[in-house]
């Protein structure tokens, strides 16, 4: 019905969304989410050449799930992380975090 | 979405159609609500877009076979780790003023290259001959899932397991209030 | 005997290098060293002697250089004359050596004195034993340096060490006439012996001019006019150097070397008329200065130059036995003289005889001594002077010169005159300043003695009382070369005789009588004559503006040149190489150094304007990882077409 490169396309769209956002937001925060669209597109990729490639082992779902699982890891850690920087630095601006400067 | 296929049949509208309609109206606004999401002054309501573009995203598994999947990702996904998200806002302040810039100086930077990045990746996609494989999968059952998992893919299973401890005690460790 | 003759002079060297290795610590015996050595050497010379006598005339010979048809060996030859020489050179060395014991007994170098002396001795000996003019002239040679090391032995004083430079260099040009005449000799005989060359062939215009050179290094070793100059000043060395160097021994190298060369004067007609003139003159010449000179020694000095040119009369003459034996005649009475000399100066301190007067007195020994020497010097008979003196007068009568007769007879009078005037100033009147003399301890007064008893005796070998034996014995084997007359010996006899009793009365006359008052008049009319003689006929000043002037402008001159231009020129070169080295360190310092400091800064711009990448800053890092995947991914894309 859908052709397969439209999912794909779709999944690059969020990608580079998520990437400017990446590199683009200053609330540490906004950066995870950022972060987590990335991921999210990577899932949409393994979902569809799941279904598109057809194996009959489901390899493409199982791997989201563990993708999720990661991503819900990595949130956590992350945002421990940045409580304990803004408990420090009073400030959870990315661009104001500049100790390794030169 | 065979079912659904079948389902929708009955009714006698055009079920192609109306699909792949549907299908395209939630993909633009899954990618609207991460543009919003990105570009949002209120770091909270980036949060908010970012469920519904996470919401957004499980209704287009639907489309793919994976409705476990599309399940696990609005429960786990939108349920806990944005309402991590809104907690962490929350906690961290400064969400009120609307006059702090949300979004850094190398912003045309970034644009250009996640528009060039974009470009390369829509071009190797249409470029390539994709061919569909023969005999498809009529979709993997919830009970054939939690058996691979527990057969074929245990080892990650396992890891995932381990990795979640880790991070539950990293979590800890990092958030504890220093003496 | 004769065969182990060339040990004659082994014994002397032997005591030279014992006294100047071991001289410090042996002192005093130093003096027993030298004088055994002497009185060995005397022995063997008597053995040599008797041997030669017995009819023994050989000679060794050692092999030193071969060329392609001419060869030079070292030997020794005994003849009449080496005989003669050898015995004369040995004994009055060995007892003015005894005499230095006292005489040096408070120097502070005693041990080197003797150590020289007996290098002198040495040198000597090999002089008159050389069978060839190559061993001759190298220890003719040596005479002259131990003439020298003598003369200016206390060289603390600069007088003393002047007069030994004066010595050293005008009998060198002496000497360097000599070697010419043996290089002459050499190219056109092919050998340098002597008995060799006697008979040889070779360019005969050669030989004539070899005579004359040979002539003019007798006559700078001899102490002739023109080279005279040296001898007077040679008198600062200490008195018994005097004795034995200068009056008895080295000042008679000359006559010794005409003596042995007479073949070739005699073959070689001019040479050795000349001989003649330049002996006569000198003799008369050097006289008149004695005559009026005040320091003891100078006027000993005088009379050597004069009685050497009385040797060379003689042996010009044709008188090769006249001259000879007033050789050996004269080396006992000079050297006694000196000694005598030196006994008063030791004793009164003083060399000016001015100051001196009525010694004779307090002196017993010494002044008998002196009035014997005196006597025999004047030609008085019997004593030795008479006989040799006379010898000399009646072969140049007799040989047709009667030009150079009667400058002997002159000088033979003024002879008489210097030395009585000598005596009575010195011995007799009253003292003329205050002077507290002693006599001289018996080391001194022995020698004295008995060279005063062979003053008196040693003229009698050559009298008629023995029948001539000396002039028999002194036979020159080629008498034929000349014309030999006897004649009006008893003529001359009166003639000498009148003579030195004129020369005394006259001496006695002007100092003894009326306190000198003859002596003033005389010098008061003539004192224009008076000055040029009392100052020596000012040959010295002459030689100075004439010879020495120049020679040291032309010294300093090349000092200055050196100086000017050579130094010169090596300091430019040292300039440039200390300009090329500031030029290299400016070099090294602004362009290597420029070099490597240049790049340090650039390194450290460079790492300046890179680390600006370090903004800290998490999304600046990221940002850049994707551009550079991006120009990768772009790359890719291009070559992939």
């Amino acid at each position: 019905m859908i052709p397969q490169s439209h999912f794909l396309i779709l999944s690059a769209i969020l990608f580079c969304i998520g990437l400017f956002g990446a590199l683009t937001r200053r609330n540490a925060v906004g950066i995870l989410m950022s972060i987590e669209l990335i991921l999210n597109a990577a899932n949409i990729n393994f979902i569809t050449f799941n279904k598109f490639l057809g194996s009959s082992d489901g390899l493409g779902q199982v791997f989201a799930m563990l993708v999720i699982a990661i991503a819900g890891a990595s949130a956590v850690v992350g945002l421990a992380l940045i409580i304990a920087i803004y408990k420090n630095a009073k400030t959870i601006f990315a661009d104001k975090i500049n100790l390794m400067k030169w | 979405m065979s079912g659904l296929i079948q389902q929708l049949n009955n009714t006698g509208l055009p079920q192609e159609f109306m699909l792949k309609a549907i299908f395209y109206i939630i993909a633009a606004s899954t990618v609207f609500f991460a543009i919003r999401m990105v570009i949002s002054p209120n770091v909270f309501h980036g949060a908010i877009f970012l469920a519904l573009a996470l919401i957004g995203i499980a209704c287009i598994y639907l489309y793919l076979d994976a409705e476990f999947l599309a399940v696990i990702q609005i429960l786990i996904y939108v349920g806990a780790i944005v309402t991590l998200f809104i907690f962490a806002i929350m906690l961290t302040a400064s969400i009120q003023d609307r006059t702090i810039k949300q979004t850094n100086e190398q912003v045309l930077l970034s644009a250009i290259v996640a528009f060039v990045f974009l470009c390369f990746f829509v071009t190797i996609i249409r470029r390539n001959p994709w061919q569909a494989a023969a005999s498809k999968a009529e979709g993997l059952a919830l009970a054939q899932l939690g058996r691979l998992l527990m057969s074929a893919y245990v080892l990650p299973f396992e890891v995932i397991s381990l990795i979640l401890l880790a991070a539950l005690v990293g979590a800890i460790v990092i958030g504890k209030a220093r003496k | 005997m004769v065969k182990y003759s060339y040990l004659i002079p082994l014994f002397p060297f032997a005591a030279f290098v014992i006294n100047i290795l071991f001289g410090r610590r042996i002192k005093k015996l130093s003096a027993l060293v030298a004088i055994l050595a002497s009185a060995i050497s005397f022995f063997l010379s008597l053995a040599a002697f008797i041997g030669y006598l017995g009819g023994n005339g050989s000679y060794t010979v050692v092999r030193w250089l071969d060329f392609n048809a001419a060869s030079l060996n070292f030997g020794v030859t005994i003849d009449p004359l080496t005989c003669m020489m050898l015995l004369v050179v040995s004994s009055v060395g060995t007892l003015i050596q005894v005499y230095s014991i006292g005489y040096m007994s408070h120097d502070l170098r005693f041990s080197r004195f003797f150590a020289y002396m007996a290098l002198f001795m040495c040198s000597m000996l090999v002089l008159v034993l050389a069978d060839n003019f190559i061993m001759l002239y190298i220890f003719w040679e040596g005479v002259g340096l131990c003439s020298y090391l003598l003369i200016s032995f206390w060289f603390e004083r600069a007088s003393a060490a002047k007069a030994g430079m004066k010595a050293f260099i005008t009998t060198r040009i002496g000497d360097t006439g000599l070697f010419i005449g043996i290089l002459m000799l050499f190219s056109a005989a092919g050998t340098l012996n002597f008995k060799a060359l006697e008979h040889s062939s070779g360019n005969q215009a050669l030989f004539t001019i070899a005579a004359f050179l040979i002539l003019c290094g007798a006559v700078g070793k001899s102490a002739q006019f023109p080279f005279h100059v040296w001898l007077p000043d040679a008198m600062e060395g200490p008195t018994p150097v005097s004795a034995l160097i200068h009056a008895a021994t080295m000042v008679v190298a000359g006559v010794y070397l005409v003596a042995r060369t007479f073949w070739l004067f005699a073959m070689h007609q001019p040479s050795l008329i000349w001989v003649a003139y330049i002996g006569a003159g000198t003799a008369l010449f050097a006289a008149s200065i004695a005559t009026v000179n005040n320091d003891i020694k100078r006027i000993l000095a005088y009379s050597t130059i004069s009685q050497v040119g009385l040797m060379l009369l003689g042996l010009g003459v044709g008188g090769y036995s006249a001259g000879a034996f007033h050789l050996m005649t004269h080396a006992f009475f000079k050297a006694l003289l000196f000694l005598c000399a030196g006994s008063v100066i030791h004793a009164v301190g003083t060399q000016d005889i001015q100051k001196m007067g009525g010694l004779l007195p307090k002196l017993k020994v010494t002044g008998a001594t002196f009035i014997i020497a005196g006597l025999a010097i004047a030609g008085v008979p019997p004593l030795s002077g008479f006989w040799s003196k006379d010898e000399i007068l009646s072969e140049a009568l007799n040989n047709g010169h009667p030009v150079l007769f009667a400058i002997g007879l002159m000088t033979s009078l003024l002879t008489a005159f210097y030395i009585f005037r000598l005596i009575f100033l010195v011995l007799f009147g009253k003292p003329r300043s205050e002077l507290h003399p002693h006599e001289s301890p018996a080391t001194m007064t022995i020698p004295l003695s008995i060279l005063a008893f062979f003053s008196i005796i040693a003229g009698f070998v050559g009298s008629p009382f023995m029948n001539h034996a000396f002039q028999n014995f002194m036979v020159f084997p080629q008498e034929s070369y000349i014309p030999h007359a006897a004649g009006a010996v008893h003529l001359v006899m009166a003639f000498s005789t009148l003579a030195a009793f004129s020369g005394i009365g006259l001496a006695y006359s002007f100092y003894m009588l009326n306190n000198k008052i003859l002596a003033y008049s005389v010098r008061s009319k003539f004192l224009f004559l008076y000055r040029i003689i009392y100052n020596k006929y000012y040959i010295d000043e002459i030689y100075e503006i004439l010879f020495i002037n120049p020679c040291i402008r032309l010294s300093r001159l090349s000092f200055k040149f050196d100086l000017g231009v050579i130094d010169a020129g090596v300091n430019a070169v040292a300039q440039v190489t200390v300009i090329i080295g500031k030029i290299k360190s400016w070099f090294d310092k602004y362009i290597i150094d420029g070099a490597v400091n240049g790049l340090a800064k650039t390194v450290r711009l460079s790492s300046g304007l890179l680390r600006r990448v370090q903004t800290g800053l998490v999304q600046n890092y990221l940002l850049i990882a994707f551009f550079g995947l991006l120009i990768l991914i772009i790359i890719k894309f291009i070559k992939a077409g």
